[in-house]
């Protein structure tokens, strides 16, 4: 039996373990303080992203807002590069003032996977509310949905929001806004999926709500239920406000939409200052795609999960919802069970005992699928803080990237304080393609289920790539990148990918080899690592110990051996 | 050496040789195939190169039926995606490729490719992942590895052969995995060797910072591959990354890279999809993505560099046209089509110490399911049987399995089981007699024994 009990008292390494989990981790002195303060509510206000008084990092916030407003990317792109022909191509330079990613509001017309992979990326790494960017990376992977195919990056990053805000509501809320979401609409096809008149309905969001999103594979549902799903939520879609229409300013005929809103094709006028899903203005024509009663031969009433529905009806809510949500009552263990494993494969342990499911779905139900009570519940318990919970997963390669990057970058403060680039990473050229070829290519999933995590994130290449990424995180490693000037040649720029001071990983000049190792094991948090392996390492790179320039690059090897040693994977 | 302006007049030539052919036969009878090559003898050292064609394919617009009691149904269920036999090379028994599969058609005609239309499992699952594993495993069996992987436990050395299965894609397919052997993914031919990377200009090295000590990294890094988990340490993971680094330790340490441990760069003998003077263009006129064709031109790559592959594994993904498939279909089939028949091509051009690389080579092809036979509003959805082929000289090509009967669909309007056309049977065809296992050991492989197809 699970012991859902709440902690009364925790020490650093526990603040260490609740932030590498959720968070992307916190320095030792970071650790030390929090641990001063006492758990539950401190866990509660983590969850909850507001920062407290006590923990002194209210200016974290406002810096944070200010730079990832208008300085937080190292990186720019040309207008167009005409050379690649494909509208916002990026061109990759080193500015003089480094800017906001460009990739929503009147820039939503670039449309651009890495800088939207890099805005996020940032936001991990410095948004002082470390929770909502963790809880959006879980359901991320959950309801995940891919650039590729929505091909409208601004529209990504918004279900992206939602995840960031809605993210601790109750799970029949959450599943219903996803479902209304642009770029899921996008994803899953709920755009063509027309059921009116006799019409044959498109069922990919209906069958993947429920394998993928709510129950499982098979788990409670039938072929049958999944075509009246689908008809239930026939015409989901979206329409653009003229406003949010934002054109390339080299190719008219090119655009992308920096917002949209959810509409059902029910046959009712669409006013003149809006576009249908397709970028058609809502000027007369009228699509009918979800049966309204009013046409010949259609059905109004399906039969889902044993239970029947008049998906004409609102009732407060669109019509079809109430199919929709009913999959939270009609099949309450079968998707509380789903979800209570997908939160202990991504927070807790991915060899959990079957028990645990069960205790933590009746959590669940206990508190009516509410996210928020639950996860603090979770997070404040004995079982999480178990020691057989701890460094037992592999971390998946965006947090283990993110993670290290907290522990070796500058601060938010100390690198906008740098001039005349800044000293953020180079996410932009850092995130594509080596997300991907760490298996975990960020906003762009390969299909609808996500990524496997835990031990499925390790291969021959996917190792290979994080030793090329912790390379560029600990060795100081810099990248020629070339772009298109405009004027017939290429410029070359050269970027430090991980900006770092090995000073700043060193508040008191270490005076041994193991001082070094202790000092980089602390902020890099890596599971236990063999004893002979660690004397190994420091006899090698120190017969004898000095602390000046050349063995200040002695401690970038070592730290760059312990990310990439079997230990360093774990978390 | 036969050049490519020599061998494609050889396949016009060929024409439809193929006119007569029924569609349930063996491929061993090709009625008035005069053009026809015979199959080669299985080679002394054969390879084969499996292609995923992932997300459900639409193979009843890759192989329509054009003429047969098959056309009235498929154009009822399909009144919009139906494909018309114009825009087909005729098979014979009323089914057609589309023309679109770039350069299949030629070598269907020349008897290089066995077609198993209908081929799936009795076990279908309209879930993509779920139809996915089934593939991969091959056999219910507790586990859950893949049939390639426990071909690897019982045909690789125990410690050793690390490079005798490599999938070229970023990720280990559980098609791959065995209970203790899988195969090494290597998606890139630059840069592979660790720690390659830190030396040129990739590090600083200016100023006070010497180059880092690459060997001490090196050796560093090895060390903690081989010692053993402290106690208390999570073994699964811990295991997981030690097993998973090595296989790239080793795999790069492998004398196979050579002596600058760098695949040697070559140059493709042909063009490929992806390459900007490829002759075809996507329908909008754009160029075709090169995902599947620089996925095969790496593995042209290893074979010339003389690395010991006997199994490869690529994929090429984007085939779940739930929508949009009128556009969609016609530049996937050009990707995959001219993908492999580049590869065919440029494979003639690569001499290895065992034969020329062509002779080889047999590529076997295959996706989770195909779709629903009605298509909804401008897509289909999932479906159950799908349309495997394979590919290659060695081959003895022609209809194998049966075309299913559209006018006999299961409750839920999919193709129905054809026990003929079991995909376990491909699996023991290809084990049995392409990577040479004796009949007993395939069996036990695939958990039962499964009739052999008689394309090889």
């Amino acid at each position: 039996m699970a012991d859902f009990a709440p902690i009364s008292s925790w020490t650093a390494d526990d603040v260490m373990h609740f932030a590498r989990r959720a968070g992307f981790g916190v320095t030792p002195e970071r650790a030390a303080e929090l641990a001063a303060l006492p758990p539950a509510a401190t866990i509660d206000a983590w969850v909850e992203g507001t920062v407290s008084a006590t923990v002194a990092a209210a200016g974290d916030a406002a810096l944070f807002g200010a730079v990832l407003g208008n300085r937080a990317d190292t990186v720019t792109e040309g207008a167009w590069d005409a050379s690649v022909g494909v509208a916002g191509a990026v061109n990759v330079a080193k500015v003089p003032a480094p800017h906001a990613f460009l990739v929503s509001g009147a820039e939503a017309w670039r449309n651009n996977l890495a800088a939207g992979q890099s805005y996020w990326a940032f936001r991990m790494q410095y948004n002082p509310a470390s929770f909502p960017e963790r809880l959006a990376l879980f359901w991320h992977n959950l309801f995940a949905t891919g650039w590729d195919k929505v091909n409208n990056m601004a529209l990504m990053l918004n279900q992206i929001e939602l995840l960031r805000t809605q993210g601790l509501s109750g799970f029949a809320d959450l599943l219903a806004a996803v479902s209304k979401d642009p770029a899921m609409s996008l994803w899953l096809d709920s755009v063509t999926n027309n059921a009116s008149y006799s019409g044959t309905p498109n069922e990919n969001y209906a069958r993947e709500v429920m394998e993928l999103y709510s129950l499982g594979v098979d788990n409670g549902y039938n072929q049958t239920d999944i075509t009246q799903l689908a008809r239930a939520l026939s015409g989901w879609s979206f329409v653009i406000p003229t406003s949010a229409k934002v054109v390339n300013p080299s190719n008219p005929g090119n655009w992308k939409a920096s917002t949209a809103t959810f509409t059902v094709y029910q046959g009712q006028p669409i006013g003149a200052n809006h576009l249908w899903w397709g970028g058609t203005p809502g000027n007369g024509k009228v699509y009918y795609m979800h049966p309204d009663g009013t046409h010949g031969g259609e059905t109004t009433s399906i039969s889902f999960l044993g239970n029947t529905f008049n998906i004409t009806t609102a009732g407060g809510l669109a019509p079809g919802e109430n199919a929709l949500r009913s999959i939270l009552t009609s099949r309450a263990s079968n998707c509380a069970n789903f979800l209570a494993k997908r939160i202990l494969t991504h927070f807790v342990n991915g060899h959990y005992a079957p028990g645990d499911a069960t205790d933590l779905s009746n959590v669940l139900q206990g508190n009516g699928f509410d996210l928020r009570a639950t996860l603090k519940t979770l997070f404040k318990s004995n079982y999480f803080f178990d020691a057989s919970n701890r460094f037992c997963l592999v971390e998946g390669p965006v947090s283990w990237t993110v993670r290290a990057a907290r522990m070796l970058g500058m601060s938010l403060a100390a690198g906008d304080a740098q001039a005349p680039a800044k000293g953020f990473p180079a996410w932009r050229v850092i995130t594509s393609p080596y997300f991907d070829q760490m298996g975990m290519k960020l906003l762009d999933p390969g299909g609808p289920n996500g990524w496997h995590e835990d031990t499925a994130w390790l291969n021959s290449n996917t190792m290979r790539y994080r030793t090329r990424m912790a390379a560029a995180l600990c060795l100081a490693e810099s990248y020629t990148t070339y772009y298109h000037n405009g004027g017939g040649s290429y410029v070359g720029e050269t970027l430090v990918l991980f900006p770092s001071n090995v000073d700043d990983w060193f508040p008191v000049a270490p005076t041994s080899g193991l001082d070094v190792y202790n000092r980089l094991v602390a902020l890099l948090q890596p599971g236990p690592i063999p004893a002979t392996v660690r004397d190994g390492w420091i006899a090698a790179l120190w017969p004898s110990f000095l602390w000046d320039t050349p063995n200040k690059d002695k401690a970038r090897e070592l730290a760059f051996l312990i990310l990439c040693c079997p230990a360093g994977q774990l978390y | 050496m036969t050049t490519r302006r020599e061998f494609l007049q050889a396949s016009a030539a060929a024409g439809t040789a193929l006119v007569g052919l029924t569609a349930c036969s063996g491929g061993g009878s090709k009625g008035g195939g005069s053009t026809t090559e015979p199959p080669t003898p299985v080679p002394s050292a054969p390879i084969l190169v499996v292609v995923n064609i992932d997300g459900g394919y639409d193979w009843l617009s890759v192989m329509p039926p054009t003429s047969s009691a098959n056309r009235a149904p498929y154009e009822a269920l399909r009144p919009t995606l139906k494909i018309d036999a114009a825009a087909t090379t005729d098979l014979g028994s009323g089914v057609g490729l589309n023309a679109d599969l770039l350069g299949l058609g030629e070598l269907s005609s020349l008897g290089r490719v066995a077609w198993i239309p209908g081929i799936g499992m009795s076990n279908f699952s309209l879930s993509h992942f779920t139809a996915q594993d089934l593939w991969s495993q091959g056999a219910n069996i507790p586990g859950g590895n893949g049939w390639l992987g426990r071909f690897a436990d019982v045909a690789f050395a125990p410690s050793g052969d690390v490079l005798r299965g490599i999938t070229v894609t970023s990720d280990l397919p559980l098609m791959l995995r065995g209970a203790t052997r899988g195969f090494v993914s290597i998606s890139n031919s630059s840069g592979f060797v660790f720690p390659s990377y830190l030396r040129g200009n990739k590090v600083v090295s200016t100023g006070a910072h010497p180059l880092y000590d690459t060997a001490l990294l090196e050796n560093g890094w090895g060390t903690s591959l081989t010692t053993p988990a402290p106690t208390g340490s999570s073994q699964s993971g811990y295991q997981a990354a030690q097993a998973m680094g090595k296989a790239f330790y080793d795999a790069q340490n492998d004398p196979a890279f050579g002596t600058n441990n760098q695949l040697p760069a070559r140059t493709p003998s042909v063009l490929y999809p992806g390459d900007s003077t490829y002759p075809t263009t996507r329908v909008d006129g754009g160029r075709l993505s090169g995902s599947l064709g620089n996925q095969l031109k790496l593995i042209a790559q290893m074979i010339a560099s003389g690395l010991p592959g006997q199994v490869y594994y690529a994929r090429l993904g984007g085939w779940d046209t739930h929508s949009n498939q009128a556009n969609d279909i016609p530049n996937l089939q050009r990707v995959l089509g001219g993908s492999l028949r580049a590869f065919y091509d440029d494979l003639k051009s690569i001499t290895t110490a065992s034969g020329n690389a062509q002779d080889r080579v047999m590529i076997l092809a295959y996706s989770e399911f195909g779709r629903r036979c009605k298509e909804n509003d401008g897509g289909t959805d999932h479906g159950t049987a799908g349309l495997a082929f394979a590919l290659g000289k060695g081959v003895k090509g022609g209809m194998y399995g049966a075309y299913p009967n559209l006018a006999d669909l299961d409750a839920n309007g999919n193709m129905k089981y054809n026990a003929a056309a079991d995909f376990r049977s491909l699996y023991a065809t290809v084990l049995d007699r392409w990577l040479g296992q004796a009949t007993t050991t395939t069996n036990t492989l695939l958990g039962a024994s499964y009739p052999r197809f008689g394309f090889l």
